[in-house]
């Protein structure tokens, strides 16, 4: 690591730790980074912390895995068939732009106040990005790499799994990513407003009762928990794309 | 019985709203087999049309265009086509690259292997089998691109300005490696270009095309024995018969 990359944080917070032994500012408002700490250390000793990170993971998970599978095989299909685009291509921008929580009371509704409609939400917000960026993966495709393979002997078949997967999948991926994060927006919302478990239900619950340390907590498990998922996309991205960031300008940064 | 038989062709591309462009007009051409055979000609001329018709990447508006006897009707491994742009697959290792036509029509593992080091050897490129595309120089991509091509073992290898956009000397090295690679190999090749140079220096026949539309305007036999040195270039007889080639294109791009 950088050592551009810890001295902001580590400037921060030993400011805010100044200001919060000082009382410069009421701690109900800004709590020391140190009490932070002690109400996370009792959180996670209750077992609570991970009932919640535990429950809320698992909605990312199905629904950013319904997500991403939808999204790319659907998202292949689309770029593949032109047909099938102009088909889809109204329905998706209509219902593209519909803020994932505006579908909550429907959900509920639906699907009751359990996972189910969570899920359903977590998995809208997880799509588009994934299905957008694999159609463009797809369609820009080299039709003279496709030439190519063809003249070599490739039948229609080969050609997909062995040119136009490997070609689209700098994108895909791309769209990968970008939904985890998308997705960890969505479920923060949906507990906030309709749940009894979760870090979304743990901000609120903590509001409930003026608990401004355990609010911090939870900011705090969230923008872990958020930098820990894209770390692990980038990581994986980078594994499977040796090819592609040295081709790109990424490799030369 | 000609290897390559093109009887009266003739490609017209539509644009779709009833504009219609002639690129090929009556084209006829022999060739037979183990025939190196260039083609020239100012841009337009259709040459590159040609090599598409014939890599069954575009088919015929009219007329026969027969390869060992059949109909050219699609990509065919028995023809291959080497571009100037390489278009090599970018996530793929030299050696995979190489293995790509045997894998795809289901050679077994063993085989695929002897002829992929077979043809690494023949193109010179033992011990980059492992680097990625984009860690090699032009010259060596192309090298690559050849043998990829030549991996299918072709009957006919087609080249689309394979050296257009490689530094001189890197040219002048890949038309000796060219040269040695057909002379060990012995496929037929319907060879591309826009320097009659190159041309004059490759081929047992050179064809000047002419434009608007593309047809055949003379056919030279190239007469100088093999194999060829680097220095016959500068002998007065390849002079004069380069002369004669750029003058009959000239005349055409006038």
């Amino acid at each position: 690591m950088k050592r551009g990359n810890v001295i902001s944080p580590i400037a921060l917070f030993g400011i805010w730790e100044l200001v919060g032994r000082l009382e410069l500012v009421d701690p109900l408002f800004l709590p020391a980074p140190t009490a932070i700490l002690a109400e996370a250390w009792s959180l996670a000793r209750s077992g609570e912390l991970f009932i919640h990170i535990g429950v809320s993971l698992y909605r990312v998970g199905m629904g950013y895995g319904m997500g991403a599978l939808v999204g790319v095989s659907l998202g292949i299909l689309m770029g593949w068939s032109k047909r099938l685009e102009e088909y889809l291509d109204p329905l998706i921008e209509m219902i593209r732009p519909i803020s994932p929580l505006a579908l909550l009371p429907l959900m509920i509704l639906w699907f009751g106040m359990g996972d189910g409609s969570k899920v359903i939400i977590i998995f809208k917000a997880s799509l588009f990005p994934v299905l957008l960026n694999t159609i463009a993966g797809v369609k820009g495709v080299d039709i003279k790499l496709i030439q190519a393979a063809q003249t070599l002997g490739a039948n229609p078949g080969q050609v997909f799994r062995r040119v136009v997967l490997p070609a689209s999948l700098p994108t895909i991926l791309t769209g990968l990513r970008i939904s985890t994060a998308l997705a960890m927006l969505a479920i923060v919302g949906v507990e906030m407003l309709a749940a009894e478990s979760g870090l979304g239900y743990l901000l609120v619950e903590a509001e409930h009762v003026f608990d401004t340390p355990k609010m911090f907590v939870g900011l705090l498990v969230l923008g872990a928990l958020g930098y820990l998922w894209d770390r692990l996309a980038r990581v994986a991205q980078n594994r499977i794309l040796v090819w592609h960031k040295e081709t790109t300008l990424e490799g030369k940064i | 019985m000609p290897l390559i038989d093109a009887r009266n062709v003739s490609k017209v591309f539509g644009d779709g709203q009833g504009e219609n462009t002639t690129a090929l007009d009556d084209f006829n051409l022999v060739v037979v087999e183990k025939e190196f055979v260039s083609i020239i000609g100012p841009s337009g001329c259709g040459k590159s049309t040609f090599l598409l018709l014939l890599a069954g990447l575009e088919l015929v508006t009219s007329g026969d265009l027969l390869l060992d006897g059949q109909p050219v009707n699609g990509p065919d491994p028995g023809h291959a086509i080497v571009f100037q742009e390489y278009l090599l697959f970018p996530w793929r290792t030299v050696w995979k690259n190489i293995e790509f036509g045997p894998e795809v029509r289901g050679a077994p593992k063993n085989k695929r292997a002897e002829v992929v080091s077979k043809y690494i050897k023949l193109v010179g490129l033992e011990g980059v089998e492992g680097r990625y595309p984009h860690e090699l120089s032009g010259g060596m991509k192309q090298r690559v691109a050849i043998a990829r091509a030549l991996a299918n073992e072709p009957k006919v290898i087609l080249m689309d300005e394979p050296f257009g956009s490689l530094d001189a000397l890197t040219r002048e090295n890949m038309q000796v490696e060219l040269l040695r690679i057909w002379q060990e190999n012995r496929c037929t090749v319907i060879f591309v270009t826009h320097s009659i140079e190159e041309a004059v220096f490759l081929s047992d026949r050179l064809v000047v095309m002419g434009t608007h539309p593309g047809r055949v305007k003379k056919i030279f036999p190239i007469p100088f024995p093999r194999p060829r040195k680097r220095e016959i270039i500068s002998s007065a007889d390849f002079v004069a018969l380069a002369a004669g080639v750029k003058g009959l294109i000239l005349e055409e791009e006038k």
